[in-house]
């Protein structure tokens, strides 16, 4: 039985189900960062206490444990599939060309921008979460002045630069892996497929403006 | 001239009850004693397959074997048009009475009544095992079965899957199979081929194989054999059959005792696509459905090469709508092919080699407009501009008729078995139902009849009553077969000659398509049956097959191949010439009407021409068996 | 409008050789000439094989057998694509018109690690047999069946349960699948049985071991990357891969 089980698990399309769930989970994620950014742009004071609130909440914890948890479902399974995949054809082709009716340059690249993607991660986090600390007080409650962190981080242009790459690569990403993620959770259709491609694909464009803007706002506002 | 052999084994009784007395009369196996039995089955189209899964479902072994890949590939999923029932789901007066009756008269009364009634009778439950199959028949928006009249029948009896019905039925036939073999109950044998009918005290008891891949020879020990190998068209090498279709199998039964039944009833179909030059490797048949909308011309003047918009509607001749007023193009297949190929004769053929027709649907694109005219034969238009990059909406198509299927076949009881005890031959590869004719979509019912309904009770009667002594492959007649195929094997290799198997197998098939084709006469049949082994010489001592029988080698599974056929054509030359009548298919141009209608000789031709091998370099013998009809009145085909 | 032609032209052709399973093969060039544009791919083929064995050489093996595009038999890649540059169009139904005088065309096997080559082109897909077998078909013995009639299935469900089953089982979409997935193979046949009545009964043990073959088999994992739906002769659409990975998860409860 739980043999079975395993092999039910283990399997090829539920190795697919896990990638689409965790994926949408991070593509929620996504929207969540979207609307913390948000308060950026509105005060300091409300994006530093925001800031405050999220990391001295006692849960933090366990929503970092289960975000790391998903990320880490995504890019294991990732890997897996890539391997496997890659073995699955162990004598390569002469030569291959791809039929341009099917295939596009976000769906083949998956492996490498996630790579990308998990690399700027990494960074944002040394950028950010274990970068300068700043103190500042709000309301008589002393706290981090993120805000701070995030206008000096992007006067460099440079910065701003490769993190506007970074987004433009995750909007490739979600390009393939929002549409993906529910024709591998078996909502393709005849009809709606079509829809769920374009909603990717705004999504995609969300992303990338979105959170490009952020970084081009904190320049314009100028640090401190 | 004997009738030793040839009994028909046709119960008694009114032939109504004749298959269900029969059933009930023959002997069974008991079901824990099943196991104990080995059956082979060679080929696996639509009545190998549903052969094969219906005995193992009984509980019997079988082995199957196939030349392709795969059993699915095999050449009965090309057919296109459908299937006939006596379901009468339309309401329109259809029985199997009807379905019995038009089978019978579509075969110009050569064909054993017994055997088609039954044929009918079970065709409704054919329907119903395809759709508990999972088959997805065309249906109507109530959720019912639809239905379609075919080939000029006056009753919508034709249940069809778009335009692919073969397809479906073998695949709902291959999934049965797969079924059984995954239950161990079915040995699959794929790529290989059966090269020898091994034969124990006078009975069928195996078969040595060829294995495709590595050429090893392999025996298979068995308590009955059953052919389901298809039909031998490519005899003609240009017809609609498969690259790998071949009369081997049969063949063979036939030089070591199963007399071989009708072999010139070919069909050939009107609606082909013709050949482009001496390149083509085979034909591609449309659907006859072509012709309910199509309006078939030519030029009425000789070696016209004018282009199509050049030619006024005066300068026309809607040649079957002039000669056939009431049926026009809806003529049945033997009329509108014999047709095509005399305007041809006569100079009017059109297109670069002046063997084709005009297939017009301008009118019918005036009339119903481009997009019905698209519903309709859409797939079909497409099909014929990939191959000719015509665009039949611009301008007609161009036909011409091509061999399509063959009525004769292994002579068979009624209980399908051969003049061989306990080798049956189901399907095409078998004379048994179609007479000197066959009907539209009555091929597919016939192999699925066979397969499904009629040898899964008469084999287990065979062996119930056989009494087989043990044998094993260790057997002598084992030994003597398999070394007799290496030696063929040995000398096809060694002949090291100058022309290809393929050059060999085109000037037999000019041979027989000029002499032993649409239309036959007793000057053309004799020149054929001197042409013939001529070919069968030069072949045994100039042909040319390169590598080794150790590995794949598809010229030495060629070569093997066109030896038969060679031999068949023969056969088949010899039988169209004794046949002096028209029948069918079989048009001999001293026996028509004044109508140049094929001319019957009910006095003495009623019988089934079943031949017997004598040995290399022998004549064979003629056998007869009378055919008698109680319960079809035989009339003269007239569609004027 | 192009129409037949007398037309000749000379090909470059890259072709796959391999004595057989086992040994190592090699891209051979040949060059053919007066090449009739109004062949198949296949006759260019049997031209080329029969001048082979007229200059003693070991012809090209390569399967094919219907030549009208539905036995499913035919297969290569052809300059890099399965079935060749044309859409939904079997190798057998490509014909040289499409192509250049003087052009270059690279034709290789079918590649996965579930297909081995036999030799030169010939190549062993029985491994779609054995998905077929894991439980592509309806447990019905002969005999068992109720009238036709007896149940009433939904037109539009009877056409898409066609559409999945007009796959011809040429590996065409594994063959161009960059992973080597087996999935739209599969699905079409749990699709169409998925789509009808009569399916149903089995549809959870019938995809629950049908993926499973597949996955035993080598076949690679699907990343919806949609070559298969491009290259399919027969235009069957991943649709059905959605449909079978909902079935999947239906089978979960």
């Amino acid at each position: 039985m739980s043999q079975k089980c395993c092999k039910t698990m283990n399997s090829s399309i539920m190795k697919k189900i896990f990638m689409g769930i965790s994926g949408l989970l991070l593509c929620t994620f996504l929207i969540g960062h979207f609307a913390g950014n948000v308060l950026y742009t509105v005060n300091a004071d409300l994006f530093n206490i925001y800031a405050h609130k999220l990391v001295t909440n006692p849960l933090i914890y366990v929503a970092e444990a289960i975000l790391i948890i998903i990320f880490l479902a995504h890019v294991v399974t990732g890997i897996r599939l890539t391997i496997q995949n890659y073995t699955a054809r162990s004598h390569k082709y002469y030569l291959k060309v791809k039929t341009g009716r099917g295939s596009t340059f976000a769906s083949s690249t998956m492996i490498y921008t996630g790579v990308l993607i998990l690399a700027f991660i990494v960074a944002h986090l040394i950028n950010f979460k274990y970068g300068a600390y700043y103190g500042t007080t709000v309301d008589g409650e002393p706290m981090r002045d993120l805000h701070k962190l995030v206008a000096q981080f992007f006067m460099i242009k440079l910065n701003i630069g490769w993190y506007i790459g970074a987004m433009v690569v995750l909007g490739i990403h979600v390009s393939h892996g929002v549409w993906s993620a529910f024709q591998s959770l078996g909502l393709g259709h005849i009809t709606y497929t079509s829809y769920l491609k374009v909603i990717g694909k705004i999504f995609a464009v969300f992303t990338v403006i979105g959170f490009s803007a952020f970084t081009l706002y904190a320049l314009i506002q100028g640090g401190y | 001239m004997t009738t030793s052999k040839l009994d028909s084994n046709v119960p008694s009784g009114p032939i109504q009850q004749k298959w269900d007395q029969h059933c009930f009369d023959m002997k069974l196996v008991n079901p824990s004693n099943r196991r104990k039995f080995n059956v082979i089955v060679v080929g696996t189209g639509l009545a190998g397959s549903s052969a094969a899964s219906s005995l193992a479902e009984q509980g019997y072994n079988v082995s199957a074997f196939c030349i392709q890949d795969s059993p699915r590939r095999a050449h009965s999923i090309a057919a296109q048009g459908g299937i006939n029932a006596a379901k009468n789901y339309p309401n329109d007066g259809d029985s199997i009475w009807r379905l019995f009756y038009d089978t019978v008269k579509g075969g110009d009364y050569r064909s054993r009544e017994a055997n088609v009634y039954r044929l009918a009778q079970v065709s409704n439950n054919i329907i119903d095992q395809c759709v508990a199959q999972g088959i997805p028949f065309a249906r109507d928006y109530g959720g019912m079965l639809a239905n379609r009249s075919f080939g000029g029948a006056q009753v919508s009896r034709t249940f069809y899957a778009r335009g692919q019905t073969g397809q479906q039925l073998l695949l709902g036939a291959y999934s049965g199979l797969m079924k059984e073999v995954s239950k161990g109950k079915i040995k699959l044998y794929t790529r290989c081929e059966m090269v020898e009918l091994v034969m124990i005290d006078g009975k069928a008891r195996g078969i040595i194989t060829r294995n495709v891949i590595n050429g090893k020879m392999e025996r298979h020990l068995a308590d009955a054999v059953i052919l389901a190998t298809g039909g031998y068209g490519n005899a003609y090498f240009l017809s609609t059959n498969a690259m790998a279709s071949n009369c081997s199998a049969a063949f063979r039964a036939y030089r070591k005792g199963a007399y071989f039944a009708n072999p010139c009833f070919t069909q050939i179909h009107p609606t082909c696509i013709p050949a482009a030059g001496d390149h083509q490797s085979k034909l591609t048949l449309m659907s006859e459905s072509l012709r309910n909308d199509g309006r078939i011309w030519v030029p009425k003047k000789e070696n016209d090469t004018r282009p199509v918009s050049q030619i006024s509607e005066e300068e026309r001749d809607y040649y079957l709508e002039r000669i056939y007023p009431s049926f026009g193009n809806l003529v049945p297949r033997d009329v509108a092919s014999r047709n095509a190929k005399n305007q041809c004769d006569a100079g009017r053929g059109v297109g670069p080699t002046g063997l084709s027709v005009y297939l017009d649907f301008r009118d019918a694109i005036k009339r119903d407009g481009v997009d019905t005219v698209k519903a309709k034969y859409g797939n079909l238009f497409d099909m014929y501009e990939r191959i000719t990059d015509e665009n039949p909406y611009k301008v007609p198509m161009r036909i011409f008729p091509a061999i399509h299927y063959t009525m004769g076949g292994s002579w068979v009881d009624y209980n399908l078995m051969s003049t061989i005890p306990g080798l049956f031959v189901l399907g095409e590869a078998n004379f048994s139902d179609h007479g000197a004719n066959r009907l539209g979509a009555s091929a597919l019912m016939q192999g699925l009849a066979d397969g499904y309904f009629v040898a899964p009770n008469t084999v287990p009667n065979y062996l119930a009553s056989a009494n087989l002594q043990e044998a094993t492959t260790g057997h002598e007649a084992f030994g003597e077969a398999e070394d007799s195929s290496k030696k063929t094997f040995d000398k096809l290799l060694n002949i090291n000659g100058k022309k290809t198997v393929d050059d060999f197998h085109k000037e037999l098939g000019k041979v027989m398509w000029e002499h032993v084709g649409m239309a036959r006469n007793e000057k053309g049949l004799k020149e054929a049956l001197k042409a013939i082994p001529k070919i069968k010489e030069e072949f045994w001592q100039n042909v040319k097959v390169p590598g080794q029988n150790n590995n794949v080698n598809l010229e030495l599974e060629k070569a093997g191949r066109v030896a038969d056929f060679i031999d068949l054509a023969e056969l088949m030359a010899l039988d169209a010439l004794k046949r002096k009548e028209s029948c069918g298919g079989h048009f001999r141009e001293e026996c028509q009407t004044k109508e140049n209608e094929a001319k019957r000789d009910d006095e003495k031709f009623c019988h089934v021409s079943a031949w017997e091998h004598k040995g290399e370099g022998k004549a064979p013998t003629l056998h007869k068996e009378n055919l008698v009809y109680k319960n079809v009145k035989l009339t003269q085909r007239s569609y004027k | 409008m192009g129409g037949l032609s007398d037309k000749k032209i000379t090909l470059n052709l890259k072709i796959w050789r391999q004595q057989d399973g086992i040994a190592d093969g090699k891209m051979v060039d040949y060059r053919l000439n007066d090449v009739k544009t109004d062949m198949s791919f296949l006759e260019m083929l049997d031209l080329l094989n029969e001048r082979l064995i007229r200059e003693g050489e070991d012809p090209i093996a390569f399967d094919h057998d219907c030549r009208e595009g539905i036995c499913g038999a035919c297969s290569l890649m052809i300059n890099g694509q399965a079935h060749g540059p044309e859409a939904e169009t079997t190798t057998c139904q490509l014909h040289v018109r499409k192509f250049k005088d003087e052009q270059t065309i690279v034709v290789g096997p079918f590649r996965a690690e579930a297909f081995g080559v036999h030799k030169d082109l010939m190549v062993d897909r029985s491994a779609l047999d054995a998905i077929v077998m894991a439980g592509g078909f309806i447990t019905v013995a002969t005999g068992n069946a109720p009238d036709a009639n007896a149940i009433a299935i939904r037109k539009e469900n009877a056409e898409l349960s066609m559409d999945a089953a007009q796959c011809i089982g040429c590996g065409a979409c594994i063959a161009s699948c960059p992973n080597a997935a087996a999935m739209l193979f599969t699905s079409a046949k749990v699709s169409q049985f998925a789509l009808l009545p009569q399916g149903k009964i089995e549809a959870r043990e019938r995809v629950r071991t049908m993926v499973e073959k597949m996955d035993d088999l080598g076949f690679g994992n699907c990343t919806n990357e949609q070559e298969c739906e491009a290259t399919c002769p027969k235009g069957i659409k991943i649709t059905n891969i959605a449909r079978m990975n909902r079935e999947f998860i239906k089978s979960l409860f």
